[in-house]
């Protein structure tokens, strides 16, 4: 039997992307014309609710006018194994489950949901907040066994969603203080997930509170919830172990998980930094980070930007040096909320060592730069090659220049060994038709050659590295 | 680089090390190479994707329709095959079907590689071989998927196109040898050849394309490219119009051409039909598309086309008798179709515009195109007035009165393709109702075999379209001109969400016109999909049927839906030869997201694509021997192709057998342990009777064995949401589907739980599949 038999609409993953408009709406529930709307789940006792009770604070659906309410929805779950850090994640699930029932649009979150019915799905049926409650409370026992308990209020009574409204605020500010107050070293387990390991095989993203996914969508609470309900998926508790390097973010036990997780593949990882031993990227990072030799810098540009960092490569091409998985010295993928930690790059200069990205993403980080720092780092509307950036760096006195001396100086030496080790790997063209290439046994001889016809069917061409 | 010999003689030189005398020193190709290291099948012979293709064979077991029970090839026969009898040959029934197969999809393969040729030889002389390959600036560096996939060299410059043509003329040769008599015998290593075939044939599209793209400055992997009018009602018949039809472009630009540096183009109206339509508006989107192949009698026969340019492919063979009924010139332009007219292109342009106005000849050949455009737009202009629209469309009143004339033997609709109800609808009009015989323009193909078929010589296809005449004035859309390839930050983009199964698929409506039931089925599809966030690729003559529809505020689905590659677009990328850029796509998901090396390596590729990206094709009115050869194109690299009712006259299927476990086994990569996937994807080659059955289809084959629990999840529950509003029911095979309980969509958690539980499932693994044992992994 169907889960959603007496639900008088269709309950499904194919109305997730349905979009109501006002002319087919029966009623809009939050939305931009109300002040006050929330949504929040809070964790309370088993014997502090009651498991499949709906409540609804004011008038319900049928009752309504076609008109903005404000609107409330307060989801308070039980279970042994929920705590209160959960309580965001399971939170952002109503708005995934709220899309589910056929003639009803949920956009955003928290204090700024936006809700619509469609006035089809009234006339069908769906003319009580108990249908959505009963589909909410099977949805999230369904998806969720830690919960044990579930009770849903609804409030469209405006005195009581303002009540609760500021109760939610608090909570929202609670929980923000607290996940950005958490620190790595405050915590005794980070998370793993090999999600991307079917494009990236070796790749084991490391999640800790101060290190987003690289991808940007999993946070270290999302991966505890995630390792919580399903501890054989794709996501899974890490124990940190010994700290080797507090400054490079070396641990123990995350090395031994990346190389069981890798299949022996990768042994070391460094948390925050992107030379040595950096952190594998996988394909779906949201940006790159990368060396620029030439400054001792690193730019970073990220998946959106269309044209080429100043060494003239776009994201494309700077993805493409570091995608799949592997541990590549000097570039390095990584979400977007990863540079707004403390932690970002940390132990390469974190921001005092970015020289170089897209305006479009510096507008999008730029409360998490240092003040100081803010106009030293160019943007492509800036600087879009080498020499313009050299230059920008060193009008604007960005804390790399000072490092140029020094390198200046190992170069030198750098320099005399390279001619000794390189080798053409090659003969060039020149070499093979110049008189003095066809040298066959050096000293001792003359060789002359008469007659020789040589026919070469195909001449590969190769470039060789200089 | 230049693919000329280099010779350096050196006559004598002496020096401190040696002397020379009468050096010669000859290269005969000089190759420049790319950082990509080579890989191991770079120029497959036709047999070096063998073990491959029997991988593939082995799953999807080829299943014969024969459409013809005899073999006529040689003086031996006829031969009966029936039953289990073998030819005077040797050959038995299996054999012999695939062999024709195989001979459609040579032709299908060489006309595409014929077409590349042609162009590419035009583009040349005109550009230069060293005009560079740009098929979408930077956003777009791995220019040729599957250029470097096969032959393992970049193209640069279009005269490097030139060796890959070559390569491919010679496989076209070898293939088309093995179908003599006494060559090949078994009927697996003919479909290995079909396999060889398709992805040659892919090959000479993107060749074809990526050359008329460079050169012509076609949209470069522009999800923006510019919306243009389609529909039979967007050309304006107050003006001369010129009607261009076919594949092959250089002849319709050279027209545009013509009178934009004349100061002409706002005074002539520059329409096409087929895929030169869409070359058109990629060049120049002031230009209109009439419509699909099917368009071709109905418009020239209503007079709005006062010269009519041919140039090759899916032209009708009766184009000048046509021309001929509305007094409209005709002007064939390719050597391939030369429809015995005189050769005129040594002539002077104005003689021939004299004597095609003064109607001393019907048509002529011109092979030069540029002559054939100066002499396309004088004649438009000196005939418009002459010909006053002069039409082939009867009037009501003939219509009443062939009706009562009418004897009711019924071999109009006994001849139809789609057994339309003709002579009850003519039956009609004599009450004065014409909506019956208007509906049947829905579903007409408008391949006039009624009319060959009437005893009393009506042409009932006029009529048909006489009683739809208003419907027809009114078929005014938009459709994004073709973009082209899919650009490579695209592919960065949502390869993981496709990888993962979290895009439930990429879905490509291609082919001909050959519908069952109208054009219609393919917008209603392609929104379907596109509304299900599915990623929607449409290629000729169904990427204009696809447009061909309006919602209730007028607009069609190319207005609706972004042109971008991601979840919910529907992406025009352009002609028959862009399909190109679809496999590419694919191709691109494999190399640039998933990092495998591209260059030569097909069986890999292949290999990462049928067991991870969710891709389907639907070739919902297939009709030629090029849609065959391009769906064998797709069947190499494990996208299995959907066929509507028509494709069962390609005589085989590919059918997986989902009751023999033993079929669906891959190794983990991980581990190397087989595992058991279920039927993913269950079939490579279907023929679909109805768009229901499609739909559904469509949605099961976009599973893989790859698909994350959430991938699966998501594509599950379209199989069956879809399963239970077409056909009413559940599926009985969706615990087929289910490796863990996580692959359940919570929405239906209950009832399939139940349903698992009566079937006996077992839990199982997702693996790292894959069908190759040396991708195995080595534990470190």
């Amino acid at each position: 039997m169907s889960m959603f038999e007496d639900i008088p609409v269709d309950v499904g993953i194919i109305y997730e992307g349905e979009r109501i408009r006002w002319p087919d709406a029966y009623v809009e529930l939050g939305g931009p014309r109300v002040e006050h709307k929330f949504e929040l789940v809070k964790v309370r006792r088993p014997e502090e609710i009651e498991d499949g009770k709906t409540i609804i604070i004011g008038p319900d659906i049928k009752d309504l006018e076609k008109k903005s309410y404000p609107f409330g929805i307060y989801v308070e779950i039980a279970g042994r194994e929920l705590e209160e850090e959960l309580e965001g994640v399971i939170e952002r699930r109503i708005h995934e489950y709220c899309n589910y029932i056929e003639g009803m649009m949920h956009l955003n979150q928290r204090y700024d949901i936006w809700i619509r019915i469609s006035k089809r799905s009234v006339e069908k049926g769906l003319d009580s907040f108990i249908y959505i409650g009963k589909v909410l409370q099977r949805l999230f026992k369904s998806e969720l066994p830690i919960i044990e308990k579930i009770q849903i209020t609804f409030i469209t009574d405006p005195e009581k969603v303002k009540e609760k409204f500021e109760e939610a605020m608090r909570t929202y500010e609670e929980r923000d203080a607290r996940a950005r107050g958490l620190r790595d070293e405050e915590v005794d387990v980070f998370y793993g997930c090999t999600l991307c390991q079917s494009f990236a095989p070796t790749h084991v993203c490391v999640i800790t509170p101060q290190r987003y996914s690289n991808c940007g969508a999993i946070s270290w609470f999302d991966g505890r919830a995630a390792a919580r309900v399903d501890p054989k998926g794709p996501i899974f508790m890490i124990e940190k172990g010994k700290c080797v390097d507090p400054l490079k973010g070396e641990f123990l036990g995350v090395n031994e998980s990346v190389k069981s997780k890798s299949g022996g593949e990768i042994t070391k990882v460094w948390l925050y930094t992107a030379f040595g031993y950096p952190h594998t990227s996988c394909g779906c990072f949201e940006a790159v980070a990368f060396y620029i030799p030439e400054v001792d810098g690193i730019g970073i540009v990220h998946r959106g930007f269309q044209g080429t960092a100043p060494n003239g490569l776009s994201f494309s091409t700077l993805a493409d040096s570091t995608a799949g998985g592997r541990q590549v010295d000097g570039f390095h993928g990584i979400s977007i909320e990863y540079m707004r930690s403390p932690k970002f790059l940390q132990s390469d200069g974190g921001w005092n060592r970015i020289v170089w990205l897209p305006e479009s993403l510096k507008e999008r980080v730029k409360g998490f730069v240092p003040d100081d720092l803010l106009d030293k780092i160019p943007t492509d509307k800036q600087v879009t090659t080498i020499e313009e950036l050299k230059a920008f760096l060193e009008e604007k006195g960005h804390p790399v220049v000072k490092r140029w001396e020094a390198m200046i100086e190992e170069k030198v030496e750098e320099k005399a060994e390279e001619r000794e080790a390189v080798r053409p790997l090659g003969v060039p063209l020149e070499a093979m038709i110049s008189p003095e290439g066809l040298r066959l046994a050096p000293g001792g001889f003359r060789i002359i050659l008469k007659n020789v016809k040589i026919h070469a069917k195909k001449l590969r061409i190769k470039k060789v590295e200089k | 680089m230049p693919k000329k010999e280099f010779v350096i003689k050196i006559k004598d030189l002496k020096t401190d090390i040696g002397i020379l005398k009468d050096f010669e020193l000859s290269i005969g190709k000089i190759i420049e190479e790319w950082e990509e290291e080579a890989g191991p099948t770079e120029f497959p012979t036709i047999k070096d994707l063998r073990e491959w293709d029997f991988k593939l064979l082995q799953r999807y077991r080829p299943f014969y329709m024969p459409f013809c029970d005899v073999c006529c090839l040689c003086t031996f026969g006829k031969c009966d095959l029936t039953g289990n009898k073998r030819g005077a040959c040797g050959l038995d029934m299996s054999a012999q079907q695939s062999r024709i197969v195989l001979l459609a999809c040579c032709i299908g393969a060489a006309t595409h590689i014929a077409h590349a040729r042609h162009l590419l030889e035009h583009l040349i002389e005109k550009y230069g071989s060293d005009h560079p390959i740009d098929v979408g600036g930077i956003n777009v560096e791995v220019e040729a998927p599957i250029t470097r996939l096969v032959c393992g060299i970049k193209p640069r410059k279009l005269g490097d196109l030139e060796d890959v043509l070559d390569y491919l003329e010679r496989q076209v040769t070898q293939l088309l040898s093995a179908t003599h008599t006494g060559q090949e015998g078994s009927n697996l290593d003919f479909e290995s050849k079909v396999f060889h075939a398709g992805m040659i044939d892919q090959v000479g599209m993107e060749v074809a394309d990526i050359a008329q793209i460079a050169a012509y400055g076609f949209p470069k992997a522009d999800p923006d490219a510019p919306l243009v009018d389609i529909g039979f009602g967007t050309a304006d018949p107050t003006k001369p119009v010129i009607l261009v039809i076919g594949h092959n472009v250089p002849p319709a630009i050279e027209i545009i051409d013509y009178l934009t540096e004349n100061g002409l183009y706002d005074q002539v109206e520059v329409t096409g039909l087929c895929c030169t339509a869409h070359e058109i508006t990629r060049y120049n989107p002031k230009a209109k598309i009439v419509g699909p192949i099917s368009w071709q009698l109905r418009f020239i026969r209503s007079g709005v086309p006062d010269v009519i340019v041919v140039d090759e492919q899916c032209i009708r063979a009766d184009s000048l008798i046509e021309a001929q009924k509305v007094k409209a010139p005709l002007i064939a332009t390719s050597d391939k179709n030369c429809l015995g007219l005189k050769d005129r292109t040594n002539d002077p342009a104005d003689a021939i515009v004299s004597d095609l106005l003064s109607g001393k000849t019907p048509g002529v050949l011109i092979l030069d195109p540029a002559k054939a455009g100066e002499v396309a737009v004088r004649t438009a202009i000196g005939v418009a007035h002459k010909r006053k629209k002069f039409k082939a469309i009867p009037e009501t009143s003939d219509i009443i009165e062939s009706a009562k004339r009418c004897r009711r033997c019924d071999e109009c609709r006994r001849a139809c393709p789609n057994d339309l109800p003709i002579p009850e609808a003519l039956a009609a009009t004599i009450e004065g109702n014409l909506d019956e015989l208007s509906s049947l323009y829905d579903e007409c193909v408008g391949c006039a075999r009624c009319e060959s078929a009437c005893p009393l010589g009506f042409p009932l296809h006029s009529f048909i379209v006489k009683a739809a005449e208003r419907k027809l004035k009114e078929e005014r859309y938009k459709v994004r001109a073709g973009r082209g390839a899919i650009q490579d930050v695209e592919i960065r983009r949502v390869g993981g969400p496709i990888v993962l199964g979290e895009i439930p698929g990429v879905i490509a409506f291609v082919g001909c016109a050959n519908y069952p039931h109208g054009g219609k089925e393919i917008a209603e599809m392609a929104m379907e999909f596109a509304k299900r966030r599915y990623i929607v690729l449409t290629s000729g003559c169904a990427a204009m049927s696809a447009a061909m529809y309006k919602n209730e505020e007028g607009k069609s689905p190319y207005e609706i839906h972004p042109g971008i590659f991601d979840a919910g677009g529907i992406v025009n990328v352009g002609s028959c030869v862009a399909n190109s850029h679809i496999a590419g796509a694919v191709i691109k998901i494999a190399s640039i997201f998933a990092r495998r090396k591209l260059r030569g390596n097909y069986e890999e590729i292949a290999d990462y694509i049928h067991n991870r990206v969710g891709a389907v094709g639907v070739a919902w009115g297939a009709m030629s021997q090029k849609a065959a050869s391009i769906a064998s194109g797709f069947w190499r690299l494990g996208v299995p192709v959907i066929v509507g009712p028509h494709g069962s006259k390609y005589r085989r299927m590919l059918l997986g057998r989902k009751d023999r476990k033993e079929d669906w086994y891959v190794y983990d990569a991980r581990t190397g342990e087989k595992v058991y996937v279920g039927p993913t994807p269950e079939h490579l080659f279907y023929a679909a009777e109805t768009k229901e059955e499609a739909m559904v289809m469509i949605a099961k084959l976009c599973m893989r064995p790859n698909d994350t629990t959430k991938g699966r999840s998501i594509k599950l529950t379209h199989y069956i949401d879809l399963h239970r509003r077409l056909y009413g029911t559940m599926p009985d095979d969706i615990h087929l589907f289910v490796r863990t309980l996580a692959d359940v969509p919570i929405t239906m958690r209950d009832e399939i739980v139940k349903i698992l539980e009566e079937k006996g499932w077992e839990q199982n693994i997702v693996p790292d599949p894959t069908l190759l044992p040396r991708l195995i992994r080595r534990r470190g």
